[in-house]
């Protein structure tokens, strides 16, 4: 099928004004479209998505919950999950109209009239298939973490710079009140000269990754599950049910770390309110134990942010604090209000998240910042440069702690200073024919 | 020899697998690793060869890896190990290759040869472009954008009219990455050629159109001017949207003016892109443009004006923002206050304050919000006069407003108003703009002395509120008083004095709250206290000697054990010997012995002391068990698995059980449920008696006494 119509052409024609009115979601009802709320066929942003499992049902039922949003199909290596997709969205809509497809390039090719691809595979197709998307011309959602080495989220940048697409990773802290409390809080001074940030890292599992392979167990039907395709840029290995189901996690060819399990949201936080969300640290401290918690990193500009895997800096899940000279400020999964070093510090919530919206224009809904800027074009708040950065960082702390010694790192050039192992740990290459 | 070779090679392979810890030298490690590839091990071997080769090879190893190349089980591992390696002879393995594999690790060559940009290269992947494998085609167009030299353009360029689908779509691609990499290389007039040609393919998809414009509009600079203009009023949508986007890219003022001209020619759908391209320019010249769009009608346009009059907008904005501000609907208003909130300078506030002086109704309470927002200290005598309004609303708002401008030599007049009669949102209003004033002044002290005076002059209920301002301010002042207070015979001002105390926020209190423990014999009153010195041994940052100190004080003060059980929380809190051995000290109060043991078996399981724990429980008087672990499972729902055997392995005769790792995962075998929080279930057996616990994921293995 040759690429001749294109759908956005009509989308964009009514978009353009609603994509104004979205860019200011929280002064303009929907109402304003003049249809009493509802949104016309014509004006939704035509969805589908690759690799949708448990995080990605989430995200699924995020994106499927705005009304501007039209699901319209699924593409998935495994039967199994494209039916379960197809019977909730289904479902949802009251038709039978979801689409499916086991193909990933089949499906970007021949679905130009789908505007936006949700991604939520395992993580070591997360880069690939962005990029895939964005060359077909679509905007991305897609969940951390963004990259598997340095590399891959260098290609994510320019892919969707040469393309002009709107790309967002799932690293949704980003946009929570919580934590934009937090990271404005240090951003805007209140809480003095802040030179050091904690970022959470996941407190299961190690630095070091698993290079075992799981028993060889003889290969479902390629429609059940397409084994090859599940590897995709990966080494080859035998295929294992284990992985199928999730067991891919703590294998060195699939993820990240504990590190990056967590560090993937985190880190980006950290680095948020340390003004330092387009660079990376020129500096990482080995520690000598086996997940990196109490490393060290430290930026150009003076400032550091430590790893951490404990409880000691906040309660709960995905956390990040601030020191400053007037106080800190923390926040993690689950608080009803972010930790403050004088409950006076609380005073400001409101007001620093207000002006964070007025400056920004940003929505505090992390799949509507995404919209809206489908809409406008404007930059995403977890656009494709704060991902890279930020999934430096956790490369390159990975890479430290694989290689079990303090690093110096450039991040201008990308390229670790007079370490030419570490240096060769920035890419890793792909395997045939997952060649980009 | 061999046999032993074959074993070592393994051995170091598997070693390899996680990290070098080897002492061999590389040069040694590198030679093994290539004779497990030269040997008949499995690919499995072989393949962690070649990933740890990733990490050390020299060119010695390019001739060994080279010759997997064709070798469909191994070639991308081969590549994976000659990618990372700088060296020339890589790029000649390569070339070979690429000339004689066939099928999909053709394809990896091909890949390789573009990761490497490797320029000699070209003439053998141009051959591929017009050749019978498309996949082929389609990798070497690709790999010769990456490689980007002029050579690598033209190749592309003659193969561009035959391409047709996804051949063209990868052509494409690859004369994009050209354009970049002939721009990187200074060659700006090719790249430029490149873009405007693919801008008149008019065949190509959208997304290869809309990039080739915005790389020519960038690449051209403020030149692009013209070409962005005509881009935004075409009828082409997608084109309109990447110049829109492109413009964001490329600064200057003629690319502003282009776009400024083109908004009245542009349909009013198009218009809001464009007011929002134009308000990212932060450019003065866009302003009368966008000013005048925030004045028309209520129109959605309106709104998005008002907005990106925060960008670009000055004081010229006041009198058309504050007439949307107060006279506007509830959208129009409340945009307009955040744009007037956003604008800086001197002008806005003049205006706000003259505005101010006369200002009744809901436009006094739309100024009063607005000089809040933007702290105009100069607003100050307007708010006095606002807490003197007839609308309750208006003076809470003035009081808040008052919190937000007024400097500490104020904060007697705002004192002297406590007592005043109000209602309790005005009082909390009041309260908090001490707070605000508080927390802004350079000294706290001098503000929480001037309340401290005040304090005896007020009404009870006055008084609690006063307490309450001074813990939110803090301080050695503050403490005094409250402390003091925490004396009184008053039994109302005494409970609110110990509960704010309960809450303070800094470590100094921790004194004073054993002071009043031990001064009062009040039983309640004496647990409130201990627990609120605990509650800062527990919660904030200290030194550990002062730490374990406040351990030590709090289990000898404490008089009940519930009490007692919190300092063993912290002992288990901040894991160290000095913090163990004040366990053992703890192990000695009967009615906390057992689970002080608990804790120094927990801080054995942190690390602490561990080979000496049964000396230590020992001399605790407390004997090993006879432990037997008769069924363990560790999972979450339906994915579970039994771990019976691997946790029997590393039960002794304890009640808790050191695992290999802190992660459940690594020390029982694998997770079971990735990505899910799990549950480690033990049946046990202790001296006979039968036990069951069930653990959350990664917590420490402590097997309770069976009853």
């Amino acid at each position: 099928m040759v690429q001749t119509s294109f759908s956005r052409r009509r989308f964009l024609q009514t978009a353009t004004v609603a994509g104004a009115l979205a860019a200011a979601p929280d002064i303009i009802p929907a109402s304003a479209l003049g249809r009493d709320g509802a949104v016309a066929p014509s004006d939704r942003i035509v969805v589908g998505a690759i690799g949708i499992q448990h995080r990605g049902m989430d995200v699924l039922q995020w994106a499927i919950g705005h009304a501007d949003v039209q699901f319209v199909a699924i593409c998935d290596l495994q039967k199994k999950r494209r039916l379960a997709v197809k019977e909730f969205v289904d479902g949802h809509y009251g038709t039978t109209d979801c689409q499916m497809y086991p193909e990933i390039r089949e499906f970007l090719y021949e679905r130009p009239d789908i505007d936006v691809v949700l991604i939520a595979t395992g993580d070591r197709w997360h880069a690939l298939a962005s990029i895939l998307a964005m060359r077909s011309g679509k905007d991305v959602y897609t969940e951390k973490p963004s990259c598997m080495t340095i590399a891959e989220g260098r290609a994510v940048v320019e892919t969707a710079r040469r393309y002009g697409r709107v790309y967002q990773t799932g690293t949704q802290r980003l946009s929570e009140a919580n934590h934009v409390y937090c990271i404005e809080m240090a951003r805007t001074g209140r809480l003095g000269d802040v030179r050091t940030a904690y970022a959470h890292i996941a407190p299961w599992d190690a630095a070091e990754m698993r290079h075992d392979w799981l028993p060889a167990v003889p290969e479902p039907p390629q429609d059940e599950v397409d084994w090859n395709a599940w590897l995709g840029p990966c080494p080859w290995r035998p295929y294992n049910p284990g992985y199928v189901s999730g067991g891919w996690r703590g294998h060195y060819d699939f993820h990240t770390s504990c590190i990056g399990e967590w560090g993937a949201h985190t880190f980006a936080q950290a680095q948020a309110g340390l003004d330092c969300g387009e660079s990376s640290p020129v500096e990482y401290e080995y520690v000598a134990n086996d997940s990196g918690d109490g490393m060290v990193t430290h930026f150009a500009n003076g400032v550091r942010m430590i790893l951490s895997r404990g409880n000691r800096h906040w309660s709960g899940s995905c956390g990040e604090r601030f020191d400053g000279s007037e106080g800190w400020v923390a926040a993690a999964d689950g608080y009803p209000q972010p930790d403050v070093s004088s409950p006076t510090l609380l005073s400001e919530y409101q007001r620093v998240i207000s002006q964070y919206v007025a400056r920004t224009g940003r929505s505090l809904d992390h799949m509507q910042n995404f919209l809206d800027c489908v809409r406008s074009r404007e930059r995403t708040v977890a656009n494709p440069e704060v991902m890279h950065h930020s999934m430096t960082t956790v490369h390159a702390a990975n890479i430290c702690m694989w290689l079990k010694r303090s690093l110096k790192f450039d991040p201008v050039k990308e390229e670790f200073v007079g370490d030419d192992e570490a240096n060769r740990l920035r890419a890793r290459a792909m395997r045939e024919p997952y060649v980009y | 020899m061999w046999t032993t070779l074959k074993n070592l090679t393994r051995c170091l392979v598997r070693a390899a697998a996680l990290v070098i810890t080897l002492t061999a030298s590389a040069a040694a490690q590198e030679s093994d690793l290539l004779a497990v590839l030269r040997s008949s091990a499995p690919v499995q071997e072989k393949s962690a060869a070649c990933r740890q080769l990733a990490r050390i090879a020299t060119p010695d190893a390019v001739p060994t890896l080279a010759g997997l190349l064709g070798d469909e089980r191994l070639s991308h591992m081969a590549r994976y190990a000659l990618e990372a390696i700088d060296h020339p002879s890589v790029d000649d393995a390569l070339r070979d290759a690429v000339g004689k594999v066939q099928g999909a690790p053709r394809l990896g060559v091909i890949g390789s040869l573009g990761v490497r940009r490797d320029p000699l290269a070209v003439p053998a992947l141009a051959g591929l472009l017009a050749g019978p494998d498309r996949d082929a085609a389609q990798a070497a167009a690709r790999a010769l954008g990456n490689i980007g030299t002029p050579e690598a353009a033209r190749a592309l360029e003659r193969a561009l009219p035959a391409a047709a689908g996804p051949q063209q779509l990868a052509v494409c691609e690859g004369w994009l990455r050209c354009a970049e990499a002939l721009t990187r290389d200074g060659h700006e007039t090719s790249a430029r050629e490149i873009y405007d040609r693919l801008r008149a393919l008019h065949d190509a998809p959208p997304q290869v159109r809309a990039a080739a414009l915005r790389g020519a509009i960038v690449i051209r600079g403020t030149e692009g001017a013209a070409l962005l203009a005509d881009a935004i009023r075409s009828t082409d949508d997608v084109l309109a949207a990447a110049a829109m986007r492109s413009a964001m890219e490329v600064p200057g003022p003629e690319i502003t003016a282009a776009l400024v001209a083109a908004l009245p020619d542009v349909a009013p759908a198009r218009q809001g892109l464009l007011m929002l391209a134009l308000a990212d320019r932060r450019e003065p010249q866009v302003l009368p443009t966008v000013l005048e769009a925030a004045q028309r009608g209520d129109t959605p346009l309106r709104l998005v004006a008002i907005r990106a009059l925060r960008r670009v907008g000055d004081a010229s904005c006041f009198p058309a923002l504050m007439d949307a501000a107060a006279q506007g609907s509830a959208d129009v208003s409340s945009a307009a206050l955040e744009t007037l909130e956003s604008l800086q300078g001197q002008a806005i506030d003049d205006q706000l304050v003259a505005q101010l002086a006369d200002a009744e109704g809901n436009e006094r309470m739309v100024l009063i919000e607005l000089a809040t927002r933007r702290r105009s200290a100069a607003a100050a005598d307007a708010f006095w006069r606002a807490t003197e309004d007839a609308a309750p609303a208006v003076r809470v708002a003035a009081w808040r407003g008052l919190g937000a401008v007024l400097d500490a030599p104020e904060v007697p007049r705002l004192i002297a108003r406590l007592a005043v009669n109000q209602t309790d949102q005005e009082a909390a209003a009041l309260d908090q703009a001490l707070r605000d004033i508080a927390l802004r002044a350079s000294d706290r002290e001098q503000i929480a002395r001037q309340l401290a005076d005040a304090l005896p002059t007020v009404d009870a209920p006055v008084q609690i509120r006063v307490l309450e301002t001074l813990a939110a301010i803090g301080g050695n002042a503050a403490l005094e008083t409250v402390a003091a207070a925490a004396r009184s015979r008053d039994d109302a001002q005494r409970d609110a004095a110990f509960r704010v105390l309960g809450q303070w926020s800094s470590i100094d209190v921790a004194p004073v709250l054993l002071d009043l423990h031990n001064a009062t014999d009040d039983e309640r009153l004496k647990t409130r206290a201990i627990r609120a010195y605990i509650r800062i041994a527990r919660q904030f940052d200290m030194p550990a000697d002062r730490r374990a100190e406040m351990c030590r004080v709090a289990l000898k003060t404490a008089t009940r054990d519930a009490d007692k059980r919190l300092v063993l929380e912290i002992l288990l809190r901040y894991p160290s010997p000095e913090m163990q051995a004040i366990a053992l000290e703890a192990a000695e109060i009967p009615a906390l012995k057992d689970e002080a043991l608990l804790v120094v078996m927990g801080l054995a399981n942190a690390g602490i002391n561990r080979d000496e724990l049964g000396k230590a429980l020992a001399q605790a008087g407390q004997q090993p068990v006879q432990l037997e672990i008769l069924h363990a499972q560790y999972g979450a729902g339906e994915q579970t698995k039994d771990v019976t055997a691997a946790l029997r392995q590393y039960a002794k005769n304890y009640r808790i059980i050191f695992l290999p790792s802190a992660s459940y995962n690594e020390s029982l075998g694998g997770d079971p449920a990735p990505g899910i929080v799990k549950q480690l279930k033990i049946k046990y057996r202790i001296d006979g008696k039968e036990g069951e616990v069930v653990l959350s994921e990664n917590a420490m293995v402590v097997l309770p006494l069976p009853q």
